[in-house]
């Protein structure tokens, strides 16, 4: 019996090590939607990792050669599904770009103001997400609460809670209903007192700072060579906003700060995205102020806007019209377009090519999520296994968008 | 916008450049597609371009074309804020042999974006460190944004159960699944009339007595 | 070639052109509705008014107007150009006509299709047109206004029956006279015409007739609007689901070219429409012809059969092959069919030179009647393409009778449906070892031992060679019914079960046999039934 306090460094005692490979599954209460990271685990330290995405995948792109352009409305808003405003919004503006039509004034404050609150609703869930998974489910809970009342606003709007397919090439689905501002008013001054309760229990927990801190960092450059934007690009150090790089809408005509973090870690992601609610607020309020209360929401466009039922079923030339829209699809000419605007996650850019039919040729959706996604790897590797939970929380990734 | 970025790479790679147009205002360049790394390398490092961020990288079929499909990359500076859109057209009409080279090494968002046009269209990028499926499952057959794939095509992993009329059954088979919390049946005795020891468990139905 | 401006476009135009028929010929598209290249000119509907620029030296044919000044609120005088229709107007060389580039022209055509519009009734709905109506396209295109009129519309008959084949709906016409310039032009028969005046005109059939010349449907395809409807396929389907196969009529030996309609969704045929061929059928095509569709769902043959039960494929091309080898070379018998193309008849021919027999027979479908027009006699759409291929050898079905008296025939692998004299079915009944590759029920498939379903001209690529020897290619629509395939098909299984090679074995490759083997043959001497 060989004595075991021998010096280990001879071979022949050494014991056969190989790394752990643990499967974070597509099931998974922390992958937010469905993610799959197999990860080579050296103790707690992930060695390296191999994030698979495409559990979501529905092949809306290819859905979308099947019908009209109308018809790809419900597609986007089930892609970056917790501010589903902003994707119908991104959409409605790059079919608009590709007619040369401009909404009236009225609409654009009132998708400003709509796509606002879902960037809210946006921020809320995915704060929310990352301090319940970090154990802190009371502010988890006060968030939802808020995400709630917004999505009272938008139920009152438009009908649904969440993929409301609210809006049209040319305008809206409806014009904003009576009591629609002073609804908004209560929210968001509501929400912004829970945005204040939420950072005077959070930013003061030891725990919480230490977990988030110096955890998930990821250098400015590697950021923008990934193609990030959006508030993970903004914590990195870099200024980049698409509404006030290249403002549309009215976003030219309101004050608001574009928040942005330092040392790029999660901390600062969470942090970007509770200031950033607060420069929504802001917007929402100026832009209650300017809009109009009467007026047209849509464009009065015969190729593009449905006419009123009325004259569907009385006139004939109000036949033709909803048949030749709806049948046949509202036409876009020959050619293509890129156009973006600033999503939940980011630069969320539409590709549109059509061949001049009602039918699209290709919808290309980019995802500001899924190159978030892909820079995941380079974020977790080297961090313990436990710090993966909140540096992924922190990225909001959505599945919907990431996969489409 | 301004066309100058296109007249950027035209005196830089004037043979390179097969077609440009300003459409709605984007700019864009189509390339031969063996030049394709090239000058986007140039747009990334040019100080007048300064293309920090590769936006978005796609492909669109168009079957009636030869080529057949077009790699379509969308190109941003953050310090300039002016985008260009870089196209190439690659593939033959039966979808054969579509190439072309990898920007990985330039942005690393190529990366993911590259391996989705290659699992949707099946456009093949030299030189890609990974070059495997992204949003379909690896054993998945067909390139599904190809539009000769059809819409409502599936290739289930596990196959269908052989049911002629499977809306009408439920979930489980009859002798499958819990025996509390199935009020299927109004008697629901298990008896063993097989005589062996219940290994298949046998529902009597009122309509058996 | 003279050519003249259009829009700022080059057109070039025969002498004798209307400034419409050379523009259509160029692929450019001035609106109209009375129109129709294979019609006389109306110019009653004035939806492709363009204005003619004045010869130089010349002013322009001003007309007074009254204008509606909306700052005054009071019409006040102006000039407008006088605008010519399109379809009428001669091309001349250096002639500058302007269509959408004249705001006038724009102007005129808004509101002629306003006034048109003004009764219409709001049948979109259930009115059949809808997806092809030339009201809904150009209403879009260049109206895009409301109504303006808030009165009652004028009522008028609706769903008139004028004959077995068509309905009448008077609220829709727009009065182009199209159906009546059909029916007299076309099918020289001019019983429709028009009655009464201003907004009480209606068409109407002659007193004491009804529509039933050979071509009524051709006025129901000319209508651009929902008018003429075919009481075949009213209400069956609507147009947008519909998709369109390139084909060739079966129904006689002219082969009109024709475009298959069908629903790929639960692959059904529902009607034909005529396609453009100068060297065929022009733009038309005759009632036999265009319901002749019926006939690829109807009575089909969609299983194998031995002995009339229904079997499985493999059961019946094995019995089939034993039956073929119970009888020598010299016994065994082929017969073509001038109803199959020549790609199902070449490999048959295939079959029986690789089988070494030596008798060819061919039958078809009955005679029936033709006219001058388009019909032809003989309702066979391959009767030059059978004979072209199988060299002249093949002889018709009275020697095949003959030859069955003499009980020189010990086996008979038949391709085809009908027979031309439907008296010598009772021949049928004596042959022994009989394999048919049938579509349809009928004498050929009764009498025979095994029965192998083969695919409608529908259901498969085909070259037909019509009575002027012209080859025509018909694309294939759905999908074979049932367990049918393509005859060539069959071929292929038995020949591989009858240890035979075939010169062939991709589709391609018989297309390019049953192309190189045939003349172009002239009207062939002897059709199927006129024996």
């Amino acid at each position: 019996m060989e004595p075991l306090d021998q010096d280990l460094d001879a071979s022949e005692l050494e014991l056969p090590t190989e790394p752990m490979l643990l499967n974070v599954g597509p099931a998974h209460p922390a992958m937010h939607g469905t993610v799959r990271i197999v990860m080579e685990l050296s103790g707690e330290i992930i060695e390296r990792c191999d994030v698979q995405v495409g559990y979501l995948h529905r092949g809306f792109e290819k859905m979308c050669e099947r019908g009209t352009w109308s018809q790809v409305f419900p597609y986007v808003d089930r892609c970056n599904y917790v501010s589903p405003m902003l994707n119908n919004v991104g959409f409605a503006l790059a079919c608009e770009k590709m007619l040369g039509i401009t909404v009236p004034d009225r609409c654009q404050w009132y998708r400003m103001i709509l796509g606002e609150l879902a960037r809210m609703s946006d921020h809320l869930t995915c704060d929310g997400a990352m301090a319940m998974e970090l154990g802190a489910f009371t502010p988890f809970l006060w968030m939802i609460k808020g995400r709630e009342m917004i999505w009272e606003i938008m139920e009152e709007e438009t009908g649904a809670r969440l993929t409301h397919s609210f809006g049209r090439v040319g305008g809206m689905a409806a014009p904003p209903t009576d009591g629609f501002k002073e609804h908004v008013r209560a929210v968001v001054k509501h929400i912004l007192g829970i945005v204040d309760e939420v950072e005077r229990l959070l930013l003061g927990n030891r725990i919480f700072l230490d977990r988030l801190e110096n955890v998930g960092v990821i250098s400015a450059e590697d950021a923008i060579s990934l193609g990030w934007t959006g508030p993970c690009l903004r914590a990195t150090g870099v200024p980049y906003d698409v509404r006030k790089a290249h403002p549309y809408l009215k976003y030219g005509e309101v004050d608001f700060d574009v928040p942005v973090g330092s040392t790029s870690d999660s901390f600062d992601r969470f942090m970007v995205r509770l200031a950033e609610m607060r420069q929504s607020a802001r917007i929402i309020e100026q832009s209650l102020e300017r809009m109009a209360d009467k007026g047209p929401v849509n464009v009065d466009d015969p190729r593009v806007i449905l006419p009123p039922k009325e004259e569907v079923y009385n006139t004939i030339e109000g036949t033709i019209q909803h048949f030749k829209i709806v049948m046949e699809g509202l036409k876009l000419p020959a050619g293509e377009v890129y156009s973006y605007t600033e999503g939940g996650n980011g630069e969320l850019g539409f590709y549109l090519v059509s061949d001049g039919s009602g039918t699209p040729h290709r919808v290309r959706i980019r995802p500001p999520c899924f190159l978030i996604t892909a820079g995941l790897e380079r974020v977790i590797t080297g961090q313990m296994m436990a710090d993966v939970v909140p540096s992924f929380g922190s990225l909001n990734m959505i599945g919907g968008e990431c996969d489409r | 916008m301004s066309k100058a970025l296109i007249e950027l790479v035209k005196k830089n790679f004037p043979d390179a450049v097969l077609e440009s147009h300003s459409q709605l205002g984007d700019d864009t360049v189509v390339l031969a597609p063996g030049r394709w790394k090239e000058v986007c390398r140039f747009l990334k490092d040019n100080q007048q371009s300064d293309m920090s961020m590769l936006t978005d990288l796609t492909g669109v079929d168009y079957p009636d074309r030869d080529p057949r499909f077009e790699v379509v990359a969308h190109l941003y500076s953050l310090s300039r804020g002016h985008r260009l859109r870089v196209k190439a057209r690659v593939g033959d009409r039966e979808g054969e042999t579509v190439e072309i080279d990898t920007l990985t090494e330039l942005w690393a968002s190529a990366n993911w974006m590259e391996r989705e046009c290659f699992d949707m269209l099946g456009v093949k990028f030299l030189g890609h460190p990974d070059l495997r499926r992204i949003l379909t499952y690896p054993e998945f057959e067909g390139h599904p944004l190809r539009k000769d794939y059809p819409a409502e095509k599936i290739q289930p992993l596990v196959q269908y159960r052989d049911e002629p009329n499977i809306d009408k059954v439920a979930p489980f088979g009859v002798d499958e699944g819990m025996s509390f919390g199935r009020q299927t049946h109004k008697v629901g005795i298990y008896t063993d009339a097989d005589g062996d020891g219940g290994a298949r468990r046998k529902i009597i139905s009122p309509a058996d007595n | 070639m003279p050519s003249f401006k259009l829009d700022d476009k080059d057109i070039a135009f025969e002498p004798g052109d209307t400034i419409i028929r050379a523009a259509h010929r160029a692929g450019v598209d001035v609106p109209h509705y009375c129109w129709h290249p294979g019609l006389s000119v109306a110019a009653n509907c004035r939806m492709c008014l363009v204005e003619l620029m004045p010869p130089p030296g010349r002013p322009a044919m001003m007309l007074d107007v009254l204008a509606w000044d909306d700052l005054h609120q009071t019409y006040v005088p102006q000039k407008k150009p006088k605008l010519q229709p399109a379809c009428q107007q001669a091309a001349a060389e250096g002639m500058v006509v302007k269509s959408q580039t004249s705001e006038h022209a724009v102007r005129a055509r808004s509101a002629v299709q306003e006034l048109l519009l003004l009764n219409h009734p709001v049948d979109c709905p259930i009115c059949d047109q809808a997806g092809e109506c030339r009201l809904q396209d150009y209403w879009l295109e260049h109206q895009a206004s409301k109504k303006r009129m808030h009165d009652e519309p004028v009522h008028k008959p609706k769903g008139v029956v004028f004959g077995p084949t068509i309905v009448y709906d008077a609220e829709r016409c727009i009065m182009c006279t199209r159906c009546v310039r059909v029916s007299a032009e076309l099918a020289k028969d001019p019983v429709l015409s028009m009655r009464e005046r201003g907004n009480l005109n209606e068409i109407t059939v002659a007193p004491g007739r009804q529509l039933d010349h050979d071509y009524t449907l051709m006025t129901e395809y000319v209508c651009p609007v929902g008018a003429l409807t075919s009481s075949d396929f009213r209400f069956k389907a609507r147009v947008w689901f519909l998709r369109s196969a390139r084909s060739t009529c079966v129904g006689c030996a002219t082969g009109c070219s024709s475009f298959t309609d069908f629903d790929p969704r639960n692959q059904k045929v529902y009607r034909y429409r005529p396609r453009e061929n100068a060297a065929v059928n022009k733009y038309w095509m005759c009632d036999e012809g265009m319901l002749d569709y019926q006939r690829i769902h109807h009575n089909r043959v969609l299983e194998a059969r031995i002995k009339g039960e229904g079997v499985s494929d493999l059961a019946a091309l094995e019995k089939a092959a034993e039956l073929v080898k119970q009888a020598s070379p010299q016994k065994t018998a082929i017969l073509l069919s001038a109803e199959h193309s020549n790609e199902d008849n070449t490999a048959l021919l295939d079959l029986g030179k690789a089988l070494g027999a030596l008798q060819v027979y061919y039958t078809g479908r009955p005679q029936g009647q033709g006219d001058d027009i388009l019909m032809s006699a003989d309702k066979n759409p391959n009767t030059a393409g059978v004979l072209a291929l199988s060299g002249g050898r093949a002889k018709p079905f009275a020697d095949l009778v003959a030859a069955l008296k003499e009980g020189k025939v010990g086996a008979l692998i038949a391709l085809g449906s009908a027979i031309g004299n439907p008296n010598d079915a009772a021949a049928l009944k004596e042959v022994r070892n009989f394999v048919a590759l049938s579509t349809h029920d009928g004498a050929i498939a009764d009498h025979a031992a095994v029965v192998l379903p083969a695919s409608s001209w529908a259901e498969a690529d085909g070259t037909f060679v019509n009575r002027t020897g012209l080859r025509q290619e018909s694309d294939r629509a759905i999908n074979p019914q049932g367990a049918s395939r393509p005859a060539f098909r069959w071929v292929q299984e038995l020949a591989k079960l009858l240890s035979l090679t075939l010169p062939w074995k991709k589709v391609s490759e018989l297309r390019a046999l049953s192309q190189g083997t045939e003349t172009a043959a002239a009207t062939p001497s002897v059709a199927p039934g006129a024996e």
